[in-house]
């Protein structure tokens, strides 16, 4: 350290790598949480740095360290537990919020979507769509139980569909049936 | 960013720096102004008229001496307690002389309601005690928190307490050279109401001085 006071680079940086880890032991003995104590040893780094004139050679540097860093550690405990009285961390609760409904709010948004696009098809083509496709009747029975004909189904059915794809945004494969 | 950058990015900004000077020269220098301070005063006052007699009672040089041996300690136990790596015991430095100054005081308002008749008699007001020990008292405090402004990463809160008690001791020191209060009742409460105030006045004052971010020294 009194080499790094005159300004030696290389002693500074291998003082400092060497302290790195009774810093790191330090913090981590008062603060459980890893990154918080990083945070510590940093703020430890910073304040050696600031008061690194005041730092008589003729005493052993180890107290020196360990001093500092305890103050840090214990700094930025009261800072959190400050913190932690008003904050509630929101990181875990992205997917539950407190109404039980709250969580399903895109697939309503998307139901409601496909309701609005339905109620626009006209009545022969809803009907259609309902028995062709929601019941998965038959072609023929679905004739029996509309009064359509087969081709007037198959007709209202696919221009159904056409018109869902285009009203919801979803490509059109091409394919005519 | 991870520690081990950090330290790269300090090594890389490494700039020389004058080695500061040891705790006991620091508080040396600072009750070496102090005394230049308090004595240039007492100068410009003049002694008080009954200092010879004074000076041959052993409770009030005791009592006298106790109040400078209380506002030295403070002041070494300050500029050590401001060194991260000194023990706290230091703190405990000038315990034992302000107890001694507050128990001779004590011991005086005793003798005194003997010799002057009930308490209530002796109390009167002395705002020029209190004036004086603020107007003298506050530049030297701030001239002690400059000096151990150090301190403000580490014990920031002992350091202030300690220097504004090292100069309110010394100014009733000084005081008690030129001005004449004859209760120890009046000492007690005028000299040590205003140690008080100002020992607290520099603990809130001095905290901005204190915990200002130190300048990014790099």
């Amino acid at each position: 350290m009194a080499a790094a006071q005159a300004g030696d680079t290389r002693a500074y940086d291998r003082l400092l790598r060497a302290a790195l880890p009774l810093l790191r032991a330090l913090a981590r003995r008062r603060i459980q949480n890893a990154a918080e104590a990083e945070d510590a040893v940093q703020d430890a780094l910073l304040t050696i740095h600031t008061l690194r004139h005041s730092y008589e050679p003729d005493r052993p540097i180890r107290p020196w360290l360990v001093a500092i860093c305890e103050r840090r550690a214990i700094d930025r405990l009261r800072r959190h537990g400050r913190r932690g009285g008003r904050e509630t961390p929101i990181d875990d609760f992205s997917e539950t919020l407190a109404s039980p409904g709250a969580n399903q709010g895109e697939a309503r948004v998307a139901a409601a979507e496909l309701r609005a696009a339905v109620a626009e098809l006209s009545q022969a083509q809803r009907t259609a769509l309902g028995l062709a496709k929601l019941e998965d009747l038959p072609l023929a029975e679905a004739s029996a139980r509309s009064g359509m004909s087969v081709g007037a189904l198959k007709v209202a059915t696919h221009r159904a569909m056409k018109a869902l794809r285009k009203r919801l945004g979803v490509k059109d494969s091409g394919v005519e049936d | 960013m991870r520690s081990e950058e950090l330290i790269g990015e300090l090594t890389a900004g490494l700039r020389p720096v004058r080695r500061m000077a040891s705790p006991g020269r620091q508080a040396a220098l600072w009750l070496g102004i102090a005394a230049a301070a308090i004595g240039l005063t007492v100068l410009l006052h003049g002694l008080r008229h009954d200092m010879a007699e004074r000076m041959l009672l052993p409770h009030e040089v005791l009592q006298w001496l106790a109040s400078v041996v209380a506002g030295g300690s403070a002041a070494l136990a300050a500029a050590m307690l401001a060194r991260p790596d000194r023990s706290w015991r230091w703190a405990l430095l000038p315990v034992a002389p302000l107890l001694a100054w507050l128990g001779s005081l004590g011991w005086g308002c005793m003798a005194d309601i003997a010799r002057l008749g009930p308490m209530g008699e002796q109390i009167g007001t002395s705002w020029g005690c209190l004036r004086f020990i603020l107007a003298m008292g506050i530049p030297l405090a701030a001239a002690q928190f400059w000096l151990l402004r150090h301190a403000g990463p580490v014990r920031p809160g002992r350091v202030l307490v300690l220097g504004g008690l090292a100069s309110a001791a010394l100014c009733s020191a000084g005081l008690s050279l030129f001005h004449h209060l004859d209760a120890a009742v009046m000492i007690l409460l005028w000299h040590g109401g205003a140690m008080l105030l100002l020992t607290l006045l520099g603990w809130l004052l001095g905290r901005p001085v204190m915990l200002r971010r130190p300048s990014a020294r790099t």
